[in-house]
């Protein structure tokens, strides 16, 4: 009886030992401090570098009005709907393209060797990092924003199949086979229930990635593939901070909106709206 | 027929036999969908599309992949360190990131009791951050800093703080509170009811969020060279515009043969994570 009697000593003892915790931990501390050594030469922030982020940091709080009251082609509001433009298109065309990727790659849509076909190629498009596919896109159709839209489709398709599987692996067939038993066509099949079952995760996920994709949006312009990210990233290497400033403005603005509506919309989608 | 068909832009209304009136539920998505096939044409004129192009010039694509692969594989001996220098920027970035999160994610959770005005203002502060791409960061550091390695693991940094703080908080604010109040009541400092009360309910998580960040940071990784912040973006810029397409080749099939074994692996590990 006496051996069974709970103490806090007892307790105290049956807890593990930390000591394998604080190897693990000590070989990462080691692990990342040789990686740093390794990698980064950080030879103090000299006085060049800390006049310079004065100048970055005080010019960035000065945005300039011309460039955001500017409507032509080089003005903030044409920019960011360029950018707008490229990742909602991209977005559409990710969906055109992912949809019969998805519904072939559901086991319970097709025979299991299409399903390994399909997504075979859906891991192939993502294996691929999204700035080749820019840069590809630009050698065939030229700069601008037609490489970007081309680009944000490709990038887009991956994300979008895989999550589509799993609302359609997850599909009641018991609601179908009650719609079969009721005499209904196959168009009606589909128009009562297949389509509200899917409908509401679709519609999230593409928003989401609308989302994901004005943000990538930017990195576009590096490789001359439309969008505010060349503008912004030329005004930076220029050191023109007031455009800048105008222009991360914009951005920062157009990306909170989105992302708002982006989780209202989804939020509302979940709940069962 | 006809009527069925306007009906999708209108609800039935039925008559009961007791006199009374019942419509249907109001159902938007036809109008959604004419709105998003409007804009559709709208940014199609605008961003200025054209199929006929694309299919012309289309064997480009292929030409361009022809002359990426074979690949030359000498050119493994200029790129190796490119690379090792993307993935360790993109990991040093990840650790330290992560690491910083951790305190501010649990000092930002609405369940420690801080004020809720105060919450909110911090949280609008972090979402203003993490709207700007890693990219953007870079190239302001490159500048900074100068260009380098050095750059680019702290932009990293920045990125994976902002969203890992994020993730984190929405997480901690899920926990169940009963073993915290349990140590509180026992007379334990408040560092020692988070660490032994509610950080062991969301370890699980932390470290999956951190392999989470690795794997989306070693992606973007690459592009960060473009703007001088290291890696294998300089040398991949520098191959494609002399027009080395077959070294270009082996870059991207390095790239992507890391990625995607980074990405398995991490995979694997989260899922046994989120199982426990």
């Amino acid at each position: 009886m006496t051996q069974n009697k709970i103490t806090v000593d007892g307790q105290y003892r049956k807890y593990p030992p930390l000591w394998p915790r604080y190897v693990i931990e000590a070989i990462g501390c080691a692990v990342i401090l040789y990686l740093t050594n390794d990698i980064v030469s950080f030879n103090g922030i000299n006085e060049r570098g800390a006049a310079m982020a004065k100048v970055v940091l005080l010019g960035l709080l000065k945005p300039s009005l011309a460039v955001i009251l500017d409507t032509s082609s080089v003005g903030l509001a044409y920019m960011l709907m360029e950018t707008l433009a490229i990742a909602f298109l991209g977005t559409i065309f990710g969906l055109i393209l992912a949809l019969p990727l998805a519904f072939l790659s559901s086991r319970n849509v097709a025979p299991r060797w299409v399903n390994y076909i399909c997504l075979t190629i859906i891991s192939i498009i993502r294996a691929f990092p999204s700035f080749m596919y820019a840069i590809m896109f630009v050698k065939v159709v030229g700069t601008g924003p037609f490489a970007g839209v081309l680009t944000m489709s490709i990038g887009s398709v991956g994300m979008l199949a895989k999550l589509m599987i799993e609302s359609i692996e997850d599909m009641n067939p018991g609601i179908i086979e009650a719609l079969d038993a009721a005499g209904c066509s196959p168009f009606e099949k589909i128009r009562y229930g297949i389509i509200p079952q899917l409908s509401s995760n679709i519609v999230s996920t593409v928003i989401y990635r609308l989302d994901i994709n004005v943000k990538n949006a930017t990195i576009l312009g590096v490789v001359g593939a439309g969008g505010i990210g060349a503008s912004l990233i030329h005004a930076i290497g220029q050191g023109n901070w007031p455009n800048t400033s105008a222009m991360l403005l914009g951005l920062i603005v157009m990306v909170l909106l989105l992302e708002n509506f982006s989780t209202r919309i989804r939020k509302k989608l979940a709940m069962g709206e | 027929m006809f009527d069925d068909l306007l009906h999708i832009f209108y609800p039935r209304e039925y008559t009961l036999g007791n006199g009374k009136v019942v419509k249907e539920k109001f159902n938007p998505a036809p109008y959604i969908t004419i709105a998003v096939i409007i804009v559709t044409v709208y940014f199609i004129n605008f961003t200025g599309l054209s199929l006929t192009k694309l299919v012309n010039r289309f064997h480009f694509f292929f030409e361009m992949l022809g002359q990426m692969f074979p690949p030359r594989w000498a050119f493994w001996a200029e790129m190796k360190k490119a690379m090792w220098d993307t993935i360790v920027m993109s990991f040093l970035g990840t650790a330290f990131g992560c690491l910083l999160a951790l305190p501010l994610s649990f000092y930002l959770s609405n369940n420690f009791k801080l004020p809720n005005w105060y919450l909110k203002g911090h949280k609008a502060v972090l979402s203003i951050f993490r709207t700007l791409p890693t990219l953007i960061y870079a190239r302001l550091l490159s500048i900074i800093i100068g260009a380098g390695t050095l750059s680019g693991t702290i932009s990293i940094a920045i990125f994976t703080y902002t969203i890992a703080v994020k993730m984190m908080y929405e997480q901690i604010e899920t926990i169940d509170m009963g073993p915290y109040e349990a140590m509180e009541s026992t007379g334990a400092t408040r560092m020692q009811c988070i660490t032994c009360a509610a950080f062991p309910q969301v370890r699980g998580f932390y470290w999956s969020t951190v392999l989470y960040c690795f794997e989306t940071n070693v992606r973007s990784a690459a592009i960060l060279g473009y703007v001088g912040a290291g890696g294998i973006g300089v040398l991949m810029n520098a191959q494609l515009s002399w027009r080395n397409y077959d070294n270009a080749g082996l870059m991207v099939l390095v790239l992507v043969i890391t990625v995607v074994v980074i990405e398995t692996i991490s995979r694997e590990i989260r899922k046994k994570l989120i199982q426990g």
